[in-house]
C-alpha cells in the first residue's frame, strides 16, 4: 500500500513560530506613538513608558491568549468529537460574560475585579454542566453537550436580566463592550495571575495528550483499553475550561479563535497529534495578534477585537460546513 | 482437568433495562478458539459486552477467579481485549499510533510508547499483513482494512483473553481466511482463549473449537466441533432451522435446505 505524502508537521510548527515572532515584533510597533527601537535602547523616558506599559502586556496578552483559545479550542472539538465544537458548548462563555456583567453592576466594574468575577463566572458555569452530566446514568458526551446547552441558556437569560437591570449610558455600555472582546485595557499588573492560570492549563493538557486522545474513541472502547473515561473527561474538560476562563477574563469574549486554528492546523497536517495541537496554538497566536495589529491600526478607533475575529470566521465557518466529511 | 480462564455462572445481560441475555453458563480455557453463533438479535453482541463489564448484569462472571465488573479499566484491560466490530474513533492518525495505542494499560498513566513497542506495533502489523499502511491515516483504509488494524490494536494489548465482535464483517475472502488463521494460531501457539461472535457457521466449523449457540438470548448449546456430524447438526438445526451438515472432501458444510 502506497502511503500518502507525509507532511512535515514539525517544519510547519517551526515556520508557524517564525510568523508568530515577526507578528510579534510587528504588535509591538503598531500604534498610535511611533516606538523606535534606537529611542527604546536609549531608554527614551516616554518610549519605554508606552513599550512597557502598553506594547509589551498586549502584545504578550494576544499572543498567550490567541494560543490558549486554540488549544483549548482543539480539545473541545476532540473530546465532543465535533469539529464544530467551542467553549460556548459547555457553557464558559456565556458564565464569563454573566461574571463580568455582575461585576459591572454590583462590583463598581474595575479591571481586576471585572477579570476575576468573569473567570469565577466562567468556570462555575462548566462546573454546573458537569454536575449537571453527572446526575444522568448515561454519561456519555450527549449528556455532557446537553449539559452544556442548559447552563448556557441559564446563564443567557440571567446575562439578559442583568443587562435589563443596567444603566444604559454606562453600564449596559460596559457590559456589551466587554462581550466584543478588547485587549486594550491590557496592563503588566493585569498579566501575572491569568498566564499562571493559562500555563497550568495548558501544561496540564500537554502531559495528558496521549490519554485525551482516547476520548475520541467510542467510549466503550477506549474503556476496554485501560482508560477511566469519565474521570478524564471531566480532568480535561476542566482544563481547557480554566484556560478558556483565564483567557477571556481579561480580554472578553474573543469568538472565533478557537474554531479557525484547529481546523487551520488539521488542514495543513491532516492528522490529530500533539505537533498538530501546537501547531493550532501557534496559528491562534499569530491569528489573534494579526487581528489586534488590525483592530489598533485599521481605523483611527480602536475596533473591538471579535469584529475582526468574527469577519475572518463566518465565512471560514460557511466553507467547513461545505466541506464534506472532516473529522476533528 | 483444564484450567479456567472465564467461568460466566447464571450470568444475565440488560440493555436499556430489557433482559437481553438470560441465565447463562460457561466457561473458557486457554488455548481454547470459541465461536458465539446465534441470528441477528440473539444477543451475541450483548452478552460480549456483559462479559466485558459494559453493560448491566446479573449472576456471576469471572476472569482468573476475579469478577470483571468489579475491575478497574487497566486491571480489565491487562486481562482481556475487545475487538469492536468498527472503531468510532474521530481524530485523524496515522496507523502505527492506532496500533501503539493497545499499549496504553501496559506504561505508565503518562508515559508514552518507546521503541520496543514501536518495533512490537510493527510486527503485529506485518501479522495482519498491514505492514504497509503503518504511515497511512487510519480513515484512508477500507473497512475490512480498519479491522486487521483494530486487531493488531487488540494483540498489543497482550492478554490473556480476547473477546472479537464479528472481527471479519468486512474482510473480503482471503483476508477473513488469514485472519481466522491468525486467531487460530493464537489460541494454539499462544495459548489464549478467544471468544467471538460471527454469522458464518461454515467458517466456525473450519477454525473454532468450540461452538456456543444463542437463540432468544438463551444459551441453546455448547459443542465442540469435532464432535459428530449428527450432533453438530442437530444443535445447528435449533438455531438455524432447516439445514443441512454436507461434507466436502474432509470439510463439513452447512447447506440451508
Amino acid at each position: 500500500m502506497k502511503a500518502p505524502k507525509q507532511r512535515p508537521a514539525r517544519m510547519l510548527v517551526v515556520v508557524a513560530l517564525l510568523v508568530c515572532i515577526l507578528l510579534f515584533g510587528f504588535s509591538l510597533c503598531v500604534g498610535r506613538y511611533p516606538l523606535r527601537l534606537s529611542a527604546l535602547i536609549a531608554r527614551d523616558p516616554m518610549t519605554t513608558r508606552v513599550f512597557y506599559t502598553l506594547r509589551l502586556p498586549r502584545t504578550v496578552l494576544a499572543a498567550t491568549v490567541g494560543f490558549a483559545l486554540a488549544v483549548a479550542g482543539f480539545v473541545y472539538q476532540l473530546v465532543f468529537r465535533n469539529p464544530l465544537a467551542a467553549p460556548d458548548i459547555i457553557g464558559v462563555s456565556s458564565g464569563a460574560g454573566t461574571g463580568a456583567a455582575v461585576a459591572i453592576l454590583f462590583f463598581g466594574g474595575g479591571a481586576v475585579v471585572t477579570a476575576v468575577s468573569a473567570f469565577t463566572g466562567g468556570i462555575t458555569a462548566v462546573l454546573l454542566a458537569l454536575v449537571i452530566a453527572g446526575v444522568g446514568k448515561k454519561k456519555q458526551i450527549a449528556t455532557f453537550v446537553l449539559s452544556g446547552i442548559a447552563v448556557n441558556a441559564l446563564m443567557q437569560a440571567a446575562l439578559m436580566a442583568l443587562k435589563l437591570t443596567a444603566d444604559p449610558e454606562k453600564q449596559l455600555a460596559s457590559i456589551e463592550f466587554w462581550t466584543m472582546g478588547s485587549l486594550a485595557s491590557s496592563t503588566l499588573q493585569k498579566l501575572p495571575w491569568p498566564l499562571l492560570l493559562m500555563g497550568c492549563g495548558l501544561a496540564g493538557i500537554f502531559l495528558l495528550y496521549r490519554p485525551l486522545l482516547f476520548l475520541t474513541l467510542g467510549d466503550d472502547e477506549a474503556r476496554m483499553m485501560g482508560v477511566p473515561v469519565e474521570r478524564l473527561r471531566r480532568v480535561v474538560l476542566l482544563l481547557a475550561t480554566l484556560i478558556v476562563a483565564a483567557a477571556v477574563s481579561v480580554t472578553g469574549l474573543i469568538t472565533f479563535i478557537g474554531l479557525i486554528a484547529p481546523h487551520l492546523a488539521r488542514l495543513l497536517t491532516g492528522s490529530s497529534k500533539k505537533e498538530s495541537c501546537l501547531l493550532a496554538g501557534l496559528l491562534g497566536s499569530a491569528l489573534l495578534l494579526a487581528a489586534d495589529c488590525a483592530a489598533r491600526g485599521l481605523l483611527g478607533t480602536e475596533v473591538p477585537i471579535s469584529i475582526l475575529t468574527s469577519l475572518l470566521g463566518a465565512p471560514f465557518l460557511v466553507w467547513l460546513v461545505c466541506r464534506e466529511e472532516r473529522v476533528p | 482437568m483444564k484450567e479456567t480462564l472465564l467461568k460466566a455462572q447464571n450470568f444475565s445481560v440488560y440493555r436499556k433495562g430489557t433482559c437481553v441475555v438470560q441465565d447463562i453458563s460457561f466457561t473458557l480455557c486457554p488455548g481454547e478458539f470459541t465461536a458465539l453463533l446465534g441470528l441477528n438479535g440473539s444477543g451475541k453482541s450483548t452478552l460480549l459486552s456483559g462479559v466485558c463489564g459494559l453493560l448491566p448484569a446479573t449472576g456471576s462472571c469471572t476472569v482468573n477467579g476475579e469478577q470483571i465488573a468489579g475491575l478497574k479499566e487497566r486491571q480489565r484491560a491487562a486481562k482481556l481485549a475487545y475487538l469492536p466490530q468498527r472503531s468510532e474513533m474521530v481524530a485523524e492518525l496515522p496507523v502505527l499510533d492506532v496500533v501503539l495505542m493497545g499499549f496504553h494499560a501496559s506504561l505508565p498513566i503518562l508515559g508514552a510508547p518507546g521503541q520496543a513497542q514501536r518495533e512490537t506495533a510493527m510486527q503485529l502489523l506485518e501479522r495482519v499483513g498491514m505492514q504497509d499502511a503503518a504511515k497511512c491515516s487510519f480513515f484512508a483504509l477500507s473497512e475490512g482494512q480498519r479491522q486487521l488494524v483494530l486487531l493488531a490494536r487488540a494483540l498489543a494489548q497482550n492478554t490473556p483473553f480476547l473477546l472479537l465482535d464479528e472481527p471479519d464483517s468486512a474482510l473480503d475472502f482471503n483476508n477473513r481466511h488469514r485472519m481466522l488463521h491468525l486467531l487460530k494460531d493464537l489460541a494454539q501457539q499462544e495459548k489464549k482463549a478467544l471468544l467471538l461472535t460471527m454469522h458464518d457457521a461454515n467458517f466456525a466449523l473450519h477454525y473454532c473449537d468450540r461452538l456456543l449457540l444463542l437463540q432468544g438470548g438463551r444459551l441453546c448449546g455448547d459443542l465442540r466441533t469435532a464432535e459428530n456430524d449428527g450432533t453438530l447438526e442437530t444443535a445447528l438445526q435449533q438455531v438455524y432451522g432447516d439445514v443441512e451438515l454436507g461434507r466436502c472432501g474432509e470439510q463439513r458444510i452447512l447447506l440451508k435446505r
